[in-house]
């Protein structure tokens, strides 16, 4: 058995090469019983593993470099490997994204409606064939928030959509409510001290068996596991005084705050900065200044940037969280990569602002060790684009979930015909005008929409080249 | 030349004119839908005692034997409505309720009941109201004085209301469970009574001799003897459904709530229909495949719908039979007008593309199977329940009329003299 993986870990080809023969020809080392196991688990493996292949794309891992026309491959919906030498096995469904960007699947911390009209109990009432999560995943999103949960979008499957629970808490904590706050403070206070007792009598039981544990009661358990970094703390605030309030409770405590809204965090950034912040803001969001006040205020197109060059952990959201698909350019959920564009308008850079959209969400999510990047031994989340993520013109040509073509936009009712997808991978100036005769089509076999056809199940399957089903 | 034989061995028993409450007769049509044996033209049906004797092209009808002759005519198996309120109220049920039958809502007297039957509907399936699994439907003949007349079959199908929620999962999820509890309760009893049963026969010393054989006897009288422990009324049903004794009908109206009930389900293998709530945007086009690959049964009103969010019409009847499920259809409302129009509306499917035979299967036969009937109802066999509907024309289009009903061998609409 040993013999086998490490065979195939060495080179995926050497796995590919040696499914038609039987295992004892390469020399397996004891008994006919062992081999027979041998066989066994070779079977399974077979029956197991699912490969796929995003070939030549630009890849935009998110966290590290951009690796031109490189692989990226996929076992069983984790990623196996990134690069440009690797080697792809036969029977892997292969998807040519040659001339095309490949990026992570992008995050978007909360959402409203993309998993069906669920109750919460989303493992038992997510709607995989619903039109908004299909909308969500043609606009990149793959991973989602929703009621405090982190969410995959995996069309047609119910298996495996919950990622997380409640790993964020909303606390309030401003200076409208001083006796709110006053008490928070409190709960603060009270929870530090249990915990400081508890790390004081962990130390003395060794000493004294018979030491009592210190009383939990009166401890708020929310704040108890803010402290102990179970969970993040999530606090509503725009205004300079209680970003300001919010930033030395994190400092005096030692939490790192996540903060929604932000809209005057570009005034108090350094501070945030050093409270070790996050902030989910709307690029777009607009506020005047008060007037009758001095100092700064209002919001900032460069508040992003801002945060961003402070230190602050910037996460992008539009500013409706579910599918509302008004105007061009909208604010809704499906907008989350135009929303970032405009951070980058104000001046955040182009690398900060995709992680503004995929790796900081999955931090706040309490997902990033499976998604928000392309990274190996991550969950195979990505999407192919015809240009920037960011840009307003790109559109999502195909989206990955977890090793699966869940999307590819030439399928697809609502979005085949906007700017169809050139049959060949050929730069658009070099297509012919269709009055120009037609050559026989070397180019066919080439077709990106070839290869994945071999899997009907990753197949959308009301094709609009069939019209007379529809009538 | 068999068939002739038997006519003339009936003919002496019975001779004179039309008698319409039953009774000895041949009906000569110019056409006969079988559903199960496709067409027959010229076609002869012997009807004797509510059943069908005989049926063929052209039979000789012995002397005697008063004939219906009606050249003009089409006959076919009188329509089933498998899953109907028809005549009684609609209101929300219980949640949990698997052995509650309907039948004593009725009311033998509702017009309703002899405005369908005048429409040729001769079956009826009334199901119970409610959500969760609300109990027990009924197969009904839309004619009598009195509820037991009526009735032909008190326990026709559970019905099971599922959606995609952790309620409804969980009231299947555990439908089941007590299912294996029984199970297990059995099991032990068994044990137990085999236990107490070798004893005795030790203590009798005669199977000493031959012992394997007397080992294989006991087990055999075990089985003759053994009564297993009387189940709960509420775990009896999914019992009745997991041995093949009742049907279940599971009602969804989107691909997920079909998703959701194959998670439910699990590995547990049972037959089961399904109703589909043809709503006008309904997506369970997404699992077409699926369904059709496992040819499950469905329930479904003929109605063209749309891909949610376009004016894009779809046939899912015709997707479903394509790939390979077993369509029944039901009238689009409780209502009476839409069981008098409930033919048209089939042949509305099939001008959209339907096969012709699959809608004449999905009138008659497939609901009856449905009804757990079709060994008795819901097609033109030699033996089965003389119900048959005789139009002016071809069932499916839209001028044909009803010229005459027959329900267990007995005209009950329509002039019909020799």
């Amino acid at each position: 058995m040993k013999f086998w993986i490490d065979r195939r870990s060495l080179s995926v080809l050497a796995f590919s090469a040696c499914m038609g023969f039987a295992l004892p020809s390469f020399g397996s080392p004891s008994s006919a019983q062992e081999g027979e196991k041998k066989e066994e688990e070779k079977k399974k493996e077979e029956k197991k593993d699912e490969w796929f292949a995003v070939l030549n794309g630009d890849v935009y891992t998110g966290t590290g470099a951009v690796l031109r026309g490189a692989t990226v491959l996929s076992k069983n919906g984790v990623i196996e490997s990134i690069g440009h030498d690797v080697e792809v096995p036969t029977e892997a469904k292969t998807l040519d994204a040659a001339g095309l960007r490949v990026y992570p699947g992008l995050v978007a911390i909360n959402s409203a409606g993309l998993f069906g009209n669920t109750g919460g109990d989303f493992a038992d009432s997510v709607d995989p064939y619903n039109q908004r999560m299909t909308l969500a995943l043609a606009s990149g999103i793959t991973t989602a928030g929703q009621s405090n949960v982190a969410l995959k979008l995996k069309r047609r499957e119910i298996k495996g959509v919950v990622l997380r629970e409640r790993y964020l808490a909303t606390l309030s904590f401003t200076n409208s409510n001083p006796q709110g706050k006053r008490e928070m403070n409190e709960r603060f206070e009270r929870a530090a001290r249990y915990l400081r007792e508890y790390r004081e009598w962990e130390e003395k039981k060794r000493d004294n068996k018979d030491l009592k544990e210190p009383a939990a009661s009166g401890v708020d358990s929310t704040v108890r596991s803010i402290l102990e970094g179970r969970v993040l703390a999530r606090f509503n605030a725009s205004n300079r005084e209680d970003l300001l309030e919010i930033a030395r409770l994190a400092q005096r405590f030692g939490f790192r705050p996540v903060i929604d809204g932000c809209i005057e965090g570009w005034t108090v950034a350094d501070e945030l900065g050093r409270a070790g912040a996050y902030a989910v803001i709307t690029p777009r969001d607009r506020r005047d200044k008060e007037e009758q006040l001095v100092r700064d205020g209002g919001s900032s197109i460069e508040n992003a940037a801002i945060l961003h060059r402070s230190g602050v952990q910037v996460c992008v959201i539009p500013s409706t969280t579910g599918v509302d698909l008004g105007g061009i350019a909208g604010r809704d959920i499906l907008h989350l990569p135009i929303e970032a564009g405009f951070a980058v308008r104000g001046g955040l850079t182009d690398q900060a602002a995709l992680e503004s959209i995929t790796i900081v969400p999955a931090r706040l999510l309490g997902v990033s060790h499976r998604v928000g990047s392309l990274e190996k031994g991550k969950d195979c989340d990505l999407i192919v684009l015809d240009g920037d993520v960011m840009h307003y013109q790109s559109l999502v040509q195909y989206t990955v979930v977890e090793g699966k073509l869940v999307y590819d936009k030439s399928q697809e009712l609502f979005y085949a015909h906007i700017r169809p997808r050139p049959s060949t991978q050929l730069a658009p100036e070099e297509r012919k005008d269709k009055g120009e005769a037609e050559e026989p089509k070397e180019g066919a076999e080439a077709k990106p929409e070839e290869a994945p056809k071999e899997g009907d199940e990753t197949k959308p399957d009301d094709p609009p080249k069939d019209p007379p089903k529809d009538g | 030349m068999t068939i002739l034989t038997t006519l003339l061995a009936l003919a002496p028993v019975l001779t004179g004119p039309v008698d319409p409450s039953g009774g000895l007769v041949a009906i000569k049509v110019g056409r006969a839908e079988t559903v199960s044996h496709g067409p027959i033209d010229h076609a002869v049906i012997l009807v004797d005692n509510g059943k069908i004797v005989e049926i063929g092209a052209d039979l000789p009808v012995a002397r005697g034997i008063p004939v219906i002759e009606r050249p003009e005519w089409v006959v076919m198996p009188g329509l089933v409505s498998c899953y109907t309120r028809l005549g009684v109220e609609s209101r929300a049920g219980q949640e949990f309720n698997p052995e509650a039958s309907p039948t004593p809502e009725i009311d033998p007297r509702h017009p309703d009941y002899k405005e369908a039957l005048e429409a040729g509907v001769t079956t009826l399936g009334l199901y119970p109201p409610g959500t969760g699994v609300p109990g027990h439907a009924a197969a009904l003949r839309p004619k009598g004085k009195a509820i037991g007349d009526m009735v032909v079959d008190e326990d026709a199908y559970l019905k099971v209301y599922f959606r995609a929620n952790s309620a409804s999962k969980k009231l299947v999820r555990d439908a089941w469970t007590k299912v294996d509890e029984y199970d297990d309760k059995v099991k032990k009893a068994k044990e137990k009574w085999e236990k107490d049963n070798k004893s005795k026969g030790s203590d009798k010393k005669e199977e000493e001799k031959k012992e394997g054989e007397a080992k294989a006897e006991e087990k055999k009288d075990d089985k003759k003897t053994f009564v297993p422990p009387e189940a709960d009324p509420k775990v009896k049903p999914f019992v009745q459904v997991r041995d093949g004794e009742l049907g279940m009908l599971v009602s969804i109206t989107q691909a997920a709530d079909w998703a959701h009930w194959l998670d439910a389900i699990g590995e547990r293998k049972f037959d089961y229909a399904l109703r589909v709530v043809m709503t006008r945007e309904i997506d369970i086009y997404e699992v077409t495949e699926e369904i059709g690959k496992r040819g499950v049964r469905l329930v479904m009103e003929p109605q063209i719908t749309l891909v949610p969010g376009t004016m894009r019409q779809r046939n899912l009847a015709m997707e479903f039979a394509t790939a390979g499920a077993k369509i029944a259809f039901k009238p689009r409302n409780d209502t009476i007008q839409d069981h008098v129009a409930w033919r048209r509306h089939v042949g509305e499917i099939v001008g959209a593309g339907l096969a012709r035979d699959a809608a004449l299967r999905g009138l008659t036969l497939e609901p009856a199977a449905v009804l757990g009937l079709d060994k008795q109802l819901g097609s033109l066999e030699k033996g089965k329940t003389a119900n048959l509907l005789f139009l002016s024309g071809d069932p499916l289009e839209p001028t044909t009329n009803v010229e005459a009903v027959m329900l267990d061998g007995e005209f009950v609409f329509g002039e019909v003299k020799e």
